[in-house]
């Protein structure tokens, strides 16, 4: 250690040197005195190697004068004329550069000296990162990427769901939402999906508790589809504790890309690592504490809407008339869905009455009511936060407190959210610590809405709903009362046009979800350093969550359900394990380290799910003019008997591993490891020889600069390079026998059963991924500019793939072992400061790029179908030598020069009757730039991030499509339109089309509607403003006088504007598939959302 | 030190061989909900069920729109009337029924294993599989079949095989089922919601479901003689081929007639199709305007044969009262205005259980009445001794009997004098000296309405036979001729690559437009 401080020392004074003579030219004999100083650490140890340049006000900069520290932290000056002012440049690499403005030299024997404190820089070089397993290790030392996320940066604009923030913030990292209400989860991938269908999300890691698998579990409830247009039930996103972890509450997000994480968190790390390291007790000193509390508020509204059409109202066919009923008017008109009726041309119709809850008695005014989109609320969400900690005894405590209420846009739905975290640290004896960290977390929510396009969404309402219809008309929606022909209240729903939507104002508040959620994570740890060189670690981690779900329906809610349901699910899941480690360090010869652990872990995993269901309610004999529900909702108002879908899962997982480290001096470093797991999901009824594999890693980092001499301008460099390898059986047990199922929730007599349509994998191996990584880290201009480099290849082999598959073959999908995937890719994170001043204006940089490209280099068939979309043959297939994600479809008939072709009978475009490739679904590019302003006490951030490259279905696009709601359709309606492109004449030539298409509502069919999943493709590029912030912090002097030790107030806002050609919302959709989120396929998805809001945080 | 390093490492080492690393790992993975192993009786039910479901499904939205039953309503893409549809409506039968076929294909296997063998549930299990093969053979021509059902043998790519040799194989598995079931082998009751566990029942309908299927390919001339004399050999041998004798035997679920969401025998049109759309299509005045002309007890609503404000079929009156329909194939924008529909069966003043969605008789496989004119038809032509008038009228009367249970299935009672009174009427009875063109027009127009609600059944004998002669409108796609077959589900294209291209090849285009083995001359 000391040897290597010595070479930098020298490094430096060599650097000093080479200023002095660049700078130290002329000088003048006028009266010379010595001006000397120290400079510090923030935490006052002495800081040698200083760079200090003294700059008098009256020459120009290159008169400067430097001096460089000693090992005591002193420079001295002996040349400063006295009487003159100097500015002070304190500089020195992995230290924020400091000025000392207009300092008068006084005479000699006067108090020349300066005492300074350099702050570090929060890139510090010799920067503590948390690797895998807690593991604490020089950022230099690491063979592999690894960016870390501050708290800050998580919490100056925070959203519904923290993990937002983490966008645009981390090359290579792509998260992907469901956007389906206030608990929405959501997904993160790094480096791109190299498996589609089966595990491909990061491991999420919170103090050392992976859970992913247990309360970070997303579940939506059996049968519940986002594309259900059978009237049953939809899913409701009810989150996952990834959502519930407090962003005040987190010290640091290290995000692990490659595989390299896995060595030491086994198989479940092989698509990358988030590790979150909460805060823990910070207070030195006994008896003190350190009091933070925390306000923040936000309000939420819709930021981008479909280009809804104003001008024509509903109707079929470019009727001319309009008549709600059969009226004296003529047959009614007012069944259909589409809005290819009259034009708002000043004209009266007979058309539903509000009050009369049927026609009018009058025609009244046919007009526009361009106001579906106040439906939506404003949401408003408020998080309170208090944390303490302090020192007590030989105990290190921190407590935090956390409570949120939020609203979200849809009416009635919200949740309330408390949190409360412990974290303590106590010194048992010189060499026996033990460290606990405990985070409980209660959710619960009234109504959370139900996602997705089906009779009762509200998505579907909204693309059924009508231009000429006022969205008030829906507001009193139970029918009945004085003199309806309905029996009763309560009873019946209203609504006034076609049958398929629901009411929406009936669905926010008569159709509930309703979740009670309980999660306990928490680790206890020991830690015994036996030796100066001998260490072990021994570490028990629990994440247990408890969830209690209803689904309440009254009556009338759709054909499925025509006597109302409720629904109700248990679901408690548990994961446990266990950790050992023994770690051996020593130098084994001069300048060499070497280090030994070994290390085990036995992890078990538990899902258990009831569910409940009595589709079918009582309905009480005298409502006596109340509404009976929510009594109604009660098991034992059962009408037919109740129906029991219980689900469950468990898997265990053993390992041991070892990893070995050597590094010479301080720049060069190697870590060799290898790991055995066992997974009891490759385990068949009968046998256990697939269960096992074995995974080796290197790594190895080397600091250049600290060993050559570099440009000037170069300040650090370092080399990386890793390769690993990781195997996986994945985290589904079951699937490695043929079962049977009950036959439809066991109603049949005898407990009949059916056969799976999932066919199982009876010789399921692990697949394996190997990943070559290299990197540079560079540092320039005094760490005013940085740049980090990863070039990654990668392959993986026999991944464990859902297969839809022929029916044909007897079954719908099939679990596999397939083929080889490549995934190569560059990411560059960046950060400058262009400009920097002691008290002036502060400008900094950042900024990532991603690009990731995949490549499929063998499969079991020539192509293999991942996933069938629900209209127009939309589906994803992986065929050899193209790549995950690709979309393919029925499309447009086009000409050799691309050029549409229309049917010369119809004037509607051809479409094709084999599938064509659409597009790849996976975004090529991803990257982000953000900017942070500083003046004085004053911060300004903002954020803007893009990806480029992916293509999406729109379910929502083709149905508003086709039902003439879109601006879009306006051409054409009366006169016909003669779409652009050519005809085939009778010799198989093509003319430009010349052929008028008159039927309207068929000629957008053929476009962009059912039959052709080509016109509702479109790209999801984008730019987003994502983030807006600005912060005060108050000044330490004034708020000393107070009492307080550190105030800031700021205001925020996130996902401002987004620019980009998708025509519905958000383009980062995703869409909730049973425990997955989806991309490729929008289906129904809610309005995305801009959130703006503040932030005060006061410390004690 | 390094002492102490190989200690740990040795201690280490130790205890992770003693603690083993993958014990109890078999028992963790056994799935605790499903079953490893079953037997036939437990897998039949819920198979039969699921596969009578899709017709009844496809029966509505597909072969009523195209056979003009009815004509929807709804928006512009549902136009299957107009013979225009969507791709997509390939894929539904093709999934439900294959994967019901291999639960079907376990009651014939799971039922040949020595320690569970049962002749009956072999038998059982073939029909089941002649069954739902032949109609995914008639609706899409050339289908995966000696190889299909072989997932589980890591086969999910199956080649496609010729439509004659899967008839050809179809007769043999039923030669085979025949003779499996005449051995009478006890089956629980319970798992049969067809017969009650009774297996003669079963062999009767074996051989039924032979001569629909020897009729079909009958027309072509490479097997027509082998058909012929098989439906002779059939018919001349009652003892060693039992046929249908009475509407008793026909095969059909019974649902339980109530609107339960938990009973496995609540009609699916209960719980599968929304009431508003059950009501939603027009009847189509062809359908209708015959039943009207022939006072047909079937649509009747007048006591005997209604309720008195409603008929057996529950076709509820035009809204302001009336009985017509609409007419099918119109031009975009001329419909006409909706009269006569389906009832649904939450309108209980003149619905509830008499509407056809509640129904407890819409779960049919084949009836009586089809065995009939199916014989009507082969005496016509010659095939066969016996009287055609005699299989006609008795085809006419059990096909009404079925849905009208007061009126006689014996055609010699008032009730069917009275109504070939009203068939002469309209000039519909029987007449020998007719040509047999003028015959085969008859017998398929009642064929027509016994084959009423019998999944796909009515379009595949009008593609068979042209008949009954269906008016066109002006607005009809696919040059006004009749969709012969459905297009291969789009999916099938990415899932099963090299055999579509192969099947394409041999069949023809993948288009509605092109004809089936048998439809070809």
């Amino acid at each position: 250690m000391r040897s290597t401080m010595k070479r930098r020392r020298r490094c430096i004074r060599c650097l000093g040197l080479l200023f002095l003579l660049l700078f130290n030219g002329a000088t003048f004999a006028q009266e010379t005195v010595v001006v000397s100083g120290t400079v510090l650490t923030e935490k006052g140890e002495v800081l040698q190697a200083v760079t200090v340049i003294a700059t008098r006000r009256s020459d120009n900069a290159h008169k400067a004068v430097s001096a460089i520290t000693n090992e005591k932290g002193i420079f001295t000056f002996s040349q400063l004329k006295m009487g003159e002012v100097y500015d002070f440049t304190f500089s020195s690499v992995g230290y924020e550069t400091q000025f000392h403005k207009a300092f008068t030299v006084k005479q000699a024997g006067n108090s020349n000296t300066l005492l300074i404190r350099l702050k570090s820089q929060s890139e510090d070089l010799n920067e503590v990162v948390v690797t895998a397993l807690g593991i604490k290790k020089s950022e230099r030392s690491l063979g592999y990427a690894l960016t870390k996320v501050d708290s800050n940066q998580l919490t100056n604009a925070t959203s519904l769901n923290w993990t937002d923030a983490l966008s645009g913030k981390v090359a290579g990292l792509n998260l992907i939402r469901s956007g389906s209400g206030p608990a929405a989860s959501s997904k993160i991938i790094l480096r791109g999906e190299n498996n589609l269908t089966g595990d491909n999300e990061a491991l999420i890691v919170v103090d050392g508790v992976v859970i992913n698998n247990s309360s970070g579990r997303r579940s939506a409830n059996r049968s519940d589809q986002v594309y259900a247009t059978n009237s049953d039930n939809l899913p409701a996103d009810y989150g996952s504790s990834l959502n519930d972890i407090n962003p005040q509450d987190i010290e640091s997000v290290s995000v692990l890309k490659g595989p390299a994480a896995a060595a030491l968190y086994g198989q479940r790390a092989a698509n990358g690592a988030i590790i979150i390291t909460t805060k823990s007790a910070n207070q030195k000193k006994k008896g003190h504490f350190n009091v933070r509390y925390t306000i923040n508020g936000n309000l939420e509204e819709v930021n981008r809407h479909p280009d809804l059409q104003y001008e024509y109202g509903q109707g079929l066919g470019g009727a001319l008339y309009y008549s709600y009923g059969a009226t004296e008017d003529g047959a009614s008109t007012s069944g259909t869905s589409s809005a290819y009726g009259p034009k708002f041309d000043g004209q009266s119709f007979f058309q539903y009455d509000p009050v009369r809850q049927t026609v009018g008695l009058q025609r009244t005014p046919w007009k526009a009511y361009n106001n579906i989109n106040d439906f939506w609320d404003r949401g408003q969400d408020l998080k309170n936060n208090l944390s303490i900690d302090g020192k007590l005894g030989s105990t290190g405590i921190r407590v935090n407190l956390g409570t949120e209420k939020d609203k979200w846009i849809v009416p009635n739905t919200g949740f309330v959210r408390q949190n409360i975290g412990l974290s303590t640290n106590t010194d048992i004896t010189e060499k026996l610590k033990l460290s606990t960290k405990v985070n409980y977390g209660y959710r619960t929510s009234d109504n959370l809405p139900a996602a997705g396009y089906g009779n009762q969404s509200l998505m579907y309402w909204y693309i059924f709903w009508q231009p000429s219809a006022d969205v008030n008309w829906l507001r009193n929606y139970w029918a009945g009362g004085n003199g309806s022909i309905y029996d009763s209240l309560y009873k019946n729903i209203r609504f006034p046009f076609s049958s398929f939507p629901e009411n929406p104002y009936a669905i926010t508040n008569e159709f509930l979800s309703k979740t009670r959620r309980n999660n306990v994570t928490g680790n206890v740890t020991l830690n015994y350093q036996a030796t100066k060189e001998l260490s072990f670690m021994l570490r028990g981690s629990l994440d247990w969550m408890h969830d209690k779900r209803e689904q309440d329906r009254p009556y009338d809610a759709g054909t499925r359900l025509p006597t109302g349901s409720l629904r109700k699910q248990t679901i408690y899941s548990q994961e446990k394990s266990y950790d050992f480690m023994a770690k051996y360090v020593r130098e084994i010869a001069r300048d060499v380290r070497l280090g030994v652990t070994l290390g085990g872990s036995q992890l078990k995993n538990k899902y258990d799910k009831t569910d409940i269901r009595a589709d079918g309610l009582k309905y009480p004999n005298t409502p006596a003019g109340d509404s009976p529900y929510p009594q109604i909702y009660n098991l034992n108002s059962s009408l037919y008997g109740l129906t029991y879908y219980p689900d469950t899962s468990r898997y265990q997982i053993n390992s041991i591993y070892g990893v070995i480290n050597i590094s010479y001096k301080n720049y060069l470093f190697t870590e060799i490891t290898g790991r055995q797991d066992w997974n009891s999901v490759l385990a068949t009824p009968k046998r256990t020889d697939n269960v096992g594999f074995f995974y080796p890693s290197i790594n190895t980092s080397f600091i250049l600069s600290e060993v050559t001499k570099l440009p000037t301008f170069i300040n650090y460099a370092k080399l990386r390079a890793s390769y690993a390898q990781v195997g996986s059986g994945g985290t589904t047990p079951y699937r490695t026998a043929y079962t049977y199922a009950l036959a439809n929730g066991g109603i049949y007599p005898d407990s009949a059963l059916v056969s799976p349509s999932l066919l199982p994998n009876v010789n399921l191996k692990p697949l394996l991924t190997s990943t070559f990584e290299l990197g540079t880290e560079l540092q320039f201009f005094n760490g005013r500019l940085g740049v980090d480099l990863a070039v990654y290849f990668g392959n993986t082999r026999n991944q464990i793939l859902t297969r839809t598959v022929d029916a044909a073959s007897g079954y719908s999908a099939a679990l596999i072992n397939a083929g080889t995937v490549r995934n190569n890719g560059v990411e560059i994170q960046l950060n400058a400061k262009p400009i920097v001043s002691i008290s002036g204006f502060n400008w900094s940089v950042y900024g990532t790029f991603s690009y990731n490209k995949n490549k499929i280099l063998s499969m079991p068939d020539s192509s293999v179908l991942l996933r069938a979309g629900n209209i127009a043959s939309g589906q994803i297939v992986a065929s050899v030598g193209g790549s995950m994600g690709d979309l393919y479809g029925l499309g447009y008939q086009r000409s050799r020069d691309g050029q549409v072709i229309f049917d010369p009978a119809t004037g509607f475009p051809k479409i094709t009757s084999n599938i064509i490739y659409l597009g790849n679904t996976t975004p090529k590019y991803k990257f982000s730039l953000g900017n942070n302003f500083r003046y004085r006490n004053f911060s300004l951030n903002v954020l803007f991030d893009a990806q480029v490259g992916a293509v999406a279905y729109s379910l929502t696009h083709y149905k508003l499509a086709e039902q003439g709601k879109l601006k879009t359709t306006l051409p054409g309606r009366y006169n016909g339109i003669i779409g652009n492109g050519v005809v085939q004449n009778p010799d198989g030539s093509y003319r430009k089309n010349d052929v008028v298409a008159t039927d309207i509502d068929q000629y957008y069919q053929y476009s962009m509607g059912s039959y052709n999943a080509e016109g509702s493709t479109f790209s999801t590029d984008f730019l987003k403003f994502r983030e807006a912030s600005l912060i005060y912090a108050f000044k330490p002097t004034l708020l000393k006088k107070v009492g307080l030790t550190s105030a800031t107030i700021g205001i925020y806002g996130r996902d401002l504007f987004i620019w980009s050609p998708w025509p519905i919302f958000d383009p980062e959709f995703g869409t909730l598939a049973g425990s997955d989120i989806v991309t490729g396929f929008e289906t129904g998805q809610f309005p995305s959302t801009r959130s703006m809001g503040f932030t005060l945080s006061i410390g004690l | 030190m390094r002492r102490h390093l190989y200690t740990a490492w040795l201690v280490f080492m130790t205890l992770s061989t003693l603690y083993s690393c993958k014990k109890g790992f078999e028992a963790l993975n056994r799935d605790p909900i499903n079953i490893l192993g079953t037997t036939s009786d437990k897998l039949l039910a819920p198979a039969l069920a699921n596969a009578i479901w899709p017709g009844m499904n496809r029966n509505r939205s597909f072969t009523n729109e195209l056979m003009q039953v009815t004509v929807a309503q709804s928006d512009g893409d549902n136009t299957v009337f107009r013979y225009a549809f969507k791709n997509s409506m390939s894929d539904y039968l093709w999934n439900a029924w294959y994967v019901q076929l291999t639960n079907f294909k376990q009651v014939d296997s799971l039922a040949r294993k020595e320690k569970n063998s049962n002749a009956s549930y072999q038998g059982i299990g073939k029909i089941g599989k002649v069954w739902l093969f032949s109609m995914l053979t008639d609706t899409y021509g050339d289908i995966p079949y000696f190889h299909a059902l072989e997932g589980d043998q890591q086969n999910v790519v199956p080649v496609f095989d010729r439509q004659k040799d899967i008839y050809l194989d179809l007769f043999k598995q039923l030669e085979e089922a025949n003779t499996l079931l005449a051995s009478g082998v006890a089956i629980v009751a319970t798992s049969d919601p067809l017969y009650k566990g009774e297996v003669a029942k079963w062999r009767k309908f074996a051989n039924s479901l032979y001569l629909r299927l020897l009729l079909r390919v009958s027309g072509k001339a490479d097997v027509q003689q082998q058909c012929i004399e098989k439906i002779k050999e059939i018919v001349d041998n009652p003892s060693q081929y039992p046929i249908f004798q009475s509407n008793a035997d026909g095969a059909r679920i019974l649902w339980s007639g109530g609107v339960s969401t938990t009973d496995p025998y609540t009609s699916p049109y209960v719980n599968g199709v929304r009431a508003q759309d059950f009501r939603g299509p027009a009847l189509c005045s062809f359908f209708l305007d015959n039943l009207i002309a022939w006072s047909d007890p079937r649509y009747v609503s007048s006591i005997p044969y209604g309720s008195g404000s409603i008929g057996r079929l529950g076709i509820s009156q035009a809204s302001g009262g009336g009985w017509y329909g609409v007419k099918s194939g119109y031009l975009p924008g001329t419909g006409d205005v909706k009269g006569c529909y389906f009832q649904s069966y939450d309108n209980t003043s003149t619905g509830g259980t008499w509407s056809l969605q509640q129904n407890a008789l819409t779960g049919i496989i084949m009836q009586y009445a089809e065995v009939q004119l199916i014989l009507a038809e082969a005496a016509a032509k010659g095939w066969i001794a016996g009287e055609p008038k005699t299989f006609f009228y008795q085809g006419i009367a059990s096909a009404i009997n079925y849905w009208v249970p007061n009126f006689s299935e014996n055609i010699t009672a008032a009730d069917f004098t009275t109504h070939l009174v009203n068939l002469a009427a309209a000039s519909e009875v029987w007449n020998d000296n007719l040509p047999l063109e003028g015959k085969m027009e008859l017998i398929h127009l009642q064929k027509y309405y016994a084959l009423f609600m019998t999944d796909l059944q009515q379009w595949f004998e009008y593609r068979r036979t042209g008949l009954p002669v269906l008016p066109k409108g002006q607005g009809m796609s696919n040059g006004g001729v009749m969709p012969a077959r459905l297009v291969y589900p789009v999916y099938v294209q990415a899932a099963n690559p090299v055999n579509y291209k192969a099947a394409v090849a041999a069949q023809g285009p993948d288009e509605i437009s092109t004809n089936v083995w048998w439809q070809r001359p």
